[in-house]
C-alpha cells in the first residue's frame, strides 16, 4: 500500500498565484442545493473563474485547468472555454496534449469530455495526418477494457468518417471480427459493422455490392453463422434485418434459413449440410422469440392468405412467448387486418 | 418466470444479464396480492428536501458543470410528487438558476461557466416550475435576445447545433435548445432550416436514434451537403431516441408547409419496433433498457417508457386502428369512450412494478436498479416514467382547437405569426385523458401527469408559454373528481 498523497497546497496559499484574486461562484451567498465542495475544489475552481475572467492564457492555467479536469473530468468549461483555447493559443505541444490525454481517457473512459477533446487536438493543424491510424489503435485497446463504450465508438466511427481515407477502413471488418469473437452479443460491434459496411459509401473493393450483401449474410463473420451460435441474440437479428432492409431486399429471403429457429430442437443432428443456411446448434434455446417474429413479418410482407399466418404467430407471442409484448402484437395483428 | 436464454454460449452480455435477472427476481414479493407495492412518496420527498436543505453530498461534484439539473431534477421530482415549493424556497431557486446565466446569451452548468445547451434547457425548465412574470422573478430576467443568437452562433451546416462553443453536436443539444425556444417563443423557421433532416439522419437500421450522423459534403465550391452518405455516429440509445423523437415532434410546425417530396422522413415502423423491444422481459421486471443487449435501467422509464408517449403525434395509435374507436378521434366530446380500453403500445402495469419494486431505494430517492444507490438524476426520471406509465397524456384534436380559437394575433402585420400559433397550439393540445389511469399498488401510488415533450406539468408549460406568446389560454374543463389544480 501506498501512503495517501498530501493534499495539494491551496492556490490561495500558492506564492506563484498571488498575483490572481480568485472569484467566488456565487456573489449572491446563499443558493438553494448547493454542492459541498472540498476545499480543494472550491480554491481550484475559484482560481480557474479568476483566469477566465482576466483571459490570462499560460503554462500555469494549463496545470491550472489539468488540477480542475482531474478532480472534475465533466468540467467542460475546464475542458474547452479554457484548457483547448489555452492549448492554441500557446502553440503548445499537441503530442504532450495528447500523451495527458491518453491517461486521462484510460482514467475517466466514460466521461466525453476526454473523447471531445482528443477530437479538437486531433484536428488542429498541428497534429499530423500519420495521427489517425495511431488513434485507431488506442481506440481499439480502450474498447479492449470497456467494450459497449458509447463514446469510444462514436469516436472511432468519427475518425473514420471524417478522414475517409481507404488506408484507415481497410483494418475495420478484421477489428469487428475481433470485437464479436470476444462477444458475439456486443451490440456497438454489430452497429459498427452496419456503419462500415453500408451506411458510410462504400469502400475499396467492395464495389460489387451484390457479393457484399451475400456475405454480410453469408460469409466467414456473417449474421447466420452467429445466429446459429446463439439463436437469442437480438443484435445479429436486428443485423440481419437491417441488411435486407437497407438494400430493400424482401424478407423471405432468408425464410427456410430462420423456419427451424421457429419450432423446438428437432432430436440429433442434421445429416445434410447446407451451408447456405446453418441450422441452430444443439445449445439452443428454440423456439427462438426473434426468429417467431420475423417469420411472421415474412408473412405479412407477403400479404394476402400468409396473414392468417403471420396473426397466428403473432398470437403465439402475446400467449406465450412473449407476453411482456402483449399489446404490441396484438396492434401488429390489427394493423395487418386493417391493410 | 425464464430467464433470457443464453444457448449454452455464454459471453461477458449474458453473464452480466443473468447476474442482474437474479438481483430483479429477488425484489419480486411473495404474494403481491396481500401487500401491493407502495410508492414510498414521504421518503422519497424527505431524499429531495435533504439536497435542498443540506446541499448536495461532495460526490456530486461530479454535477458541478450540471447544477441548473440538479435544480431541475428536483423540482420536477416535486412536480411529479404533487408537491410545490414554499415561497422562500422558491426565491431562493430562482436566484441560484438565474446565477448560471451567461453574459452573452443562454445558461452555463454553474456561476461564470461557459454557456451550453443542456444546461440552458434545465435553467429554464426549472424556471418555468418556480417562476413567474415580474422582474426579478425569473421568466422576464431571461434574456431572450442573446439566447437566440446563442443559439444562432451553434448552428451547423448540416442543419444540427454544437452543444457549446468548441464542443460537439448531439440531439440531446437540439432536444435542449428546441424545448428552450419553444417554451420561450424564439423559435424560427432560419432557427430550425435542415434540423429535422439531421434528425431523421441519426436514425440507425435498428429503429432507434443514435448521438449524432456525419456530414460529407460536394467537393464543389460552395460545398453542399450530400443526401448520403451521412452515417449515424453511434449505436440506437434510449436517450437520444427520446430528444430525437421530441425534437421530430416540436419540428412538425415547420414541416407542414414543406413539400411531401422534400420533406425528411424517418421509418415509424421501425422505431416503434425498437421501443418495444427495449422493454426488459418478466425475469427484468419490465425495466427498460437502453440498447441492445444492454441492461435495464431506471432512467430508461422515462427515456424509452415516455417515448411512447410522443407517438400518438406521429399517427401510432394503438385504438386508432380499430373501426370504431377511429371515429372517436374526430368527434368532440367523446373522449370518455375511451375508458375501459388501455390502448398503450408498452406494458404499462409491468414498467411500474419495475420502479416500485426495483427503482426504489430503500432510504429514499429512486434508482438506476439495485443494489445501486439513489441519485437526483434517476429520481427524477424514475418518477417521470411511472407517470407515463400511469396517465395518457395526449395531443387532444379538442383542445387544439380550443387554443386555436383563443389565439389573438398580435398587433403588428407578422409574416411569422401562422408558425408561431401553430407552435403554441400543438404544444398545448396535450391533455391527460380523464379515466384512463392505469396505477398498480391503488391510488395513493398515483403521481402528476407529465407533457410527454417537455418533461413538465401541462400546467407549468401552459403558464410560461402563456406568458412568453401574450396569450391567454382557455381554461381546461376537468370532468373528473382528480381535477385539481397546483
Amino acid at each position: 500500500m501506498t501512503a495517501p498523497a498530501a493534499p495539494p497546497t491551496l492556490y490561495s496559499v500558492r506564492p506563484e498565484w498571488a498575483d490572481v484574486t480568485p472569484v467566488v461562484q456565487y456573489e449572491k451567498a446563499n443558493p438553494l442545493a448547493p454542492i459541498v465542495y472540498t476545499e480543494e475544489y472550491k480554491d481550484a475552481t475559484d482560481y480557474l473563474r479568476a483566469v477566465v475572467k482576466s483571459g490570462e492564457k499560460s503554462e500555469r492555467v494549463l496545470k491550472l485547468t489539468e488540477h480542475v479536469i482531474r478532480l472534475n473530468p465533466a468540467h467542460y468549461s475546464a475542458w474547452w472555454q479554457y484548457r483547448y483555447e489555452t492549448v492554441v493559443a500557446l502553440s503548445w505541444p499537441l503530442d504532450v496534449e495528447m500523451t495527458l490525454m491518453d491517461e486521462l481517457a484510460d482514467k475517466y473512459l466514460k466521461t466525453y469530455q476526454v473523447w471531445h477533446h482528443r477530437r479538437l487536438i486531433l484536428l488542429l493543424p498541428g497534429a499530423g495526418a500519420g495521427r489517425a491510424a495511431q488513434e485507431l489503435t488506442y481506440i481499439a485497446n480502450m474498447l479492449q477494457t470497456d467494450e459497449k463504450n458509447y463514446h469510444t465508438w462514436a469516436h472511432r466511427q468519427w475518425l473514420l468518417a471524417f478522414h475517409n481515407d481507404d488506408a484507415l477502413w481497410a483494418g475495420e471488418l478484421d477489428f469487428v471480427d475481433t470485437m464479436l469473437n470476444r462477444d458475439l452479443r456486443n451490440n456497438s460491434a454489430w452497429h459498427h459493422r452496419f456503419f462500415v459496411v453500408f451506411q458510410s459509401g462504400v469502400r475499396a473493393g467492395e464495389e460489387d455490392r451484390q457479393r457484399i450483401i451475400h456475405r454480410e449474410l453469408m460469409c466467414v463473420c456473417h449474421v447466420k453463422q452467429h445466429i446459429s451460435l446463439a439463436p437469442n441474440n437480438a443484435s445479429a437479428w436486428n443485423y440481419l434485418r437491417g441488411v435486407l432492409e437497407f438494400n430493400k431486399l424482401p424478407l423471405s429471403n432468408v425464410a427456410t434459413f430462420v423456419k427451424p429457429y421457429t419450432v423446438p430442437l428437432p432430436d440429433g443432428a442434421k445429416d445434410v449440410v447446407d451451408l447456405e443456411n446453418p441450422p441452430p446448434g444443439q445449445g439452443a434455446e428454440l423456439p427462438c422469440v426473434a426468429a417467431i417474429e420475423f417469420l411472421a413479418d415474412v408473412y405479412e410482407e407477403e400479404g394476402g392468405e400468409s396473414t392468417h399466418m403471420a396473426v397466428e404467430l403473432w398470437k403465439s407471442l402475446g400467449d406465450e412467448h412473449d407476453t411482456i409484448r402483449k399489446k404490441y402484437w396484438e396492434y401488429r395483428i390489427l394493423q395487418a387486418r386493417s391493410v | 418466470m425464464r430467464p433470457t436464454p443464453v444457448d449454452a454460449f455464454p459471453t461477458a452480455t449474458s453473464a452480466s444479464q443473468a447476474e442482474t435477472e437474479k438481483v430483479l427476481i429477488d425484489h419480486i414479493p411473495g404474494d403481491p396480492t396481500k401487500t401491493p407495492p407502495t410508492l414510498q412518496k414521504n421518503a422519497h420527498m424527505q431524499f429531495l428536501i435533504r439536497n435542498i436543505v443540506q446541499g448536495f453530498p461532495a460526490r456530486y461534484t461530479s454535477q458541478d458543470a450540471s447544477q441548473p439539473w440538479l435544480m431541475y431534477w428536483t423540482l420536477q421530482a416535486f412536480s411529479v410528487l404533487q408537491v410545490g415549493l414554499d415561497p422562500g424556497n422558491k426565491r431562493k431557486a430562482i436566484d441560484t438558476i438565474m446565477a448560471c446565466q451567461h453574459p452573452d446569451g443562454g445558461f452555463g452548468g454553474g456561476p461564470k461557466q461557459a454557456p451550453h445547451l443542456l444546461p440552458t434547457y434545465a435553467a429554464v425548465c426549472a424556471l418555468a416550475v418556480v417562476g413567474k412574470p415580474g422582474e426579478g422573478d425569473g421568466w422576464d430576467d431571461i434574456d431572450r435576445k442573446k439566447m437566440y443568437k446563442f443559439f444562432l452562433s451553434l448552428k451547423q451546416p448540416d442543419g444540427s447545433f454544437l452543444v457549446a462553443h468548441h464542443s460537439e453536436v448531439d440531439v440531446r443539444g437540439i432536444y435542449c435548445l428546441l424545448v428552450t425556444a419553444t417554451l420561450l417563443d424564439i423559435i424560427t423557421p432560419e432557427l430550425v432550416e435542415g434540423t429535422a433532416a439531421f434528425i431523421a439522419s441519426c436514425q440507425t437500421y435498428e429503429g432507434g436514434f443514435s448521438s449524432a450522423s456525419q456530414p460529407y459534403y460536394s467537393p464543389s465550391s460552395p460545398p453542399t451537403l450530400l443526401e448520403s452518405p451521412r452515417p449515424p455516429l453511434g449505436e440506437a440509445h434510449g436517450g437520444y431516441t427520446f430528444c430525437s423523437l421530441a425534437s421530430w415532434v416540436m419540428l412538425q410546425p415547420f414541416l407542414a408547409s414543406t413539400s411531401s417530396l422534400t420533406r425528411p422522413q424517418i421509418n415509424k415502423k421501425s422505431l416503434l419496433r425498437w421501443l418495444v423491444q427495449m422493454q426488459g422481459s418478466q425475469a427484468e421486471l419490465g425495466g427498460f433498457k437502453g440498447r441492445t443487449n444492454k441492461l435495464v435501467d431506471g432512467c430508461y422509464s422515462w427515456w424509452v417508457g415516455g417515448s411512447f408517449g410522443l407517438l400518438e403525434s406521429l399517427g401510432i395509435n394503438h385504438a386508432v386502428l380499430g373501426a370504431a374507436s377511429s371515429e372517436k378521434h374526430t368527434q368532440a366530446g367523446t373522449e370518455s369512450a375511451w375508458d375501459d380500453v388501455d390502448d398503450s403500445l408498452l406494458n404499462r402495469k409491468a414498467l411500474q412494478e419495475y420502479i416500485l419494486y426495483a427503482g426504489q431505494h430503500p432510504a429514499g430517492g429512486l434508482r438506476d436498479k439495485p443494489p445501486k444507490s439513489a441519485d437526483s438524476y434517476h429520481t427524477l426520471y424514475c418518477l417521470a416514467g411511472l407517470s407515463s406509465a400511469q396517465h395518457r397524456v395526449f395531443p387532444s384534436p379538442i383542445r387544439r382547437k380550443e387554443v386555436l380559437d383563443a389565439w389573438r394575433a398580435p398587433n403588428s402585420s407578422d409574416t411569422s405569426d401562422e408558425v408561431r400559433k401553430r407552435v403554441f397550439a400543438e404544444a398545448l393540445s396535450y391533455t391527460e385523458e380523464e379515466g384512463t389511469e392505469t396505477i398498480v399498488g391503488g391510488a395513493s401510488n398515483r403521481v402528476n401527469a407529465t407533457h410527454p415533450v417537455f418533461n413538465l406539468t401541462v400546467t407549468h408549460t401552459e403558464a410560461i408559454m402563456s406568458h412568453f406568446y401574450g396569450q391567454v389560454v382557455p381554461p381546461r374543463v376537468f370532468k373528473g373528481a382528480t381535477a385539481t389544480q397546483s
